[in-house]
C-alpha cells in the first residue's frame, strides 16, 4: 500500500452510480406522471 | 404540446449515459493517486454542468419573463428551476459520496461546497414561493426577481475553486483531466445535458398546462337563478 494512493472504495462508485441513476430515475417518472395527470384534469 | 421529443431526448440520454457510465466503470484506467474511487468523476462532473446551466438557463427564463411577460417564459422558468434543484441535490449527493473516502469526512464547509449549498437552498426556496404563492401574475414575477438574484451564485461556485483556497480541486474539464478519462467523461456529458432538455421540455409543457387552466375564466359554481328560470342552462 502506497501512501496518499487510494485503495479499493468500489463501494463509494456503487453508491454514487446507483443514487444518480434513482434520482434520474424517479424524477423522469414524477414529471411524466405529473405531466399527464394535468392532461386529464 | 404532445410531440414526443421530451421521450426521444430522454431514450437518447439513457443511452448515452449507458455506454458512457459502462466504459467509465469497466474500460477506463483508474486515476493515480484516486484509485478507482476517481471513477465517481464521470458521474459527478456532467451533472454539475447540468446543475450549472439549468441555472444560467432559470435566470435567462426570468429576465426574458420580466422584459416581455410572456407566460411561456414563466413555464420555462418553472422548468428551469425545478431540474437545476434536482441535479443540483443529485450533485451534492455524489460529492458527499466522493469526499468520504478522499477527504475523509461526508461534508465540509469549504468555498465551493459553501457556495454550492447556498445555490441550491436558494433556489428551493424559489419552489416553495411558487407553491405558496396562488396569484400567477406576482407568482411569476416573484420568482424572477428572486432567481435573478440566486443566479448572481452561478459564477461564484464556478470560481470558487480559483478564488479561495479550496479543499475541493478546481474545475474538472477535458483539459484538465488525463486523454483517457476524456470519452467517458463527455458521453455521460450529453446523456446529462440530453435528460435535462428532455426533462425541461416535459416540465415546461406540464407548466403550461396548469397556466392554461389557472388563468382561464372560472368556472361558476352555480347555474344563474335567472337562466334556470329562462328553462336553459347555456
Amino acid at each position: 500500500m502506497t501512501p496518499g494512493v487510494l485503495t479499493g472504495g468500489w463501494e463509494f462508485v456503487w453508491a454514487a452510480y446507483g443514487l444518480s441513476f434513482a434520482m434520474f430515475a424517479l424524477y423522469v417518472l414524477s414529471v411524466i406522471l405529473r405531466w399527464k395527470r394535468e392532461q386529464h384534469l | 404540446m404532445r410531440g414526443p421529443l421530451p421521450f426521444i431526448l430522454i431514450g437518447l440520454a439513457t443511452l448515452c449515459l449507458a455506454f458512457g457510465s459502462y466504459y467509465g466503470l469497466f474500460v477506463a484506467p483508474p486515476e493515480r493517486y484516486m484509485g478507482d474511487v476517481q471513477r465517481i468523476m464521470y458521474i459527478h462532473v456532467p451533472t454539475a454542468w447540468a446543475a450549472m446551466l439549468a441555472f444560467v438557463w432559470a435566470s435567462v427564463c426570468a429576465v426574458m419573463f420580466l422584459l416581455r411577460g410572456t407566460w411561456l417564459w414563466d413555464a420555462r422558468l418553472e422548468a428551469a428551476i425545478e431540474v437545476g434543484v434536482v441535479l443540483g441535490l443529485t450533485l451534492c449527493l455524489q460529492g458527499a459520496i466522493w469526499a468520504r473516502p478522499t477527504w475523509g469526512v461526508w461534508w465540509d464547509w469549504d468555498p465551493r461546497l459553501t457556495t454550492t449549498a447556498v445555490l441550491l437552498v436558494a433556489f428551493a426556496g424559489i419552489i416553495i414561493l411558487r407553491q405558496v404563492v396562488d396569484d400567477p401574475a406576482k407568482r411569476a414575477t416573484w420568482s424572477s426577481v428572486a432567481t435573478v438574484i440566486a443566479a448572481v451564485d452561478v459564477p461564484i461556485v464556478y470560481f470558487s475553486v480559483t478564488w479561495w483556497n479550496s479543499l475541493h480541486q478546481i474545475q474538472s474539464t477535458p483539459d484538465t483531466v488525463a486523454t483517457a478519462f476524456h470519452l467517458p467523461l463527455r458521453m455521460n456529458a450529453v446523456g446529462v445535458l440530453l435528460l435535462m432538455v428532455g426533462l425541461m421540455i416535459a416540465r415546461t409543457r406540464h407548466a403550461q398546462l396548469r397556466l392554461q387552466r389557472e388563468l382561464a375564466d372560472p368556472v361558476p359554481n352555480q347555474i344563474p337563478t335567472a337562466t334556470i328560470a329562462a328553462g336553459g342552462t347555456e
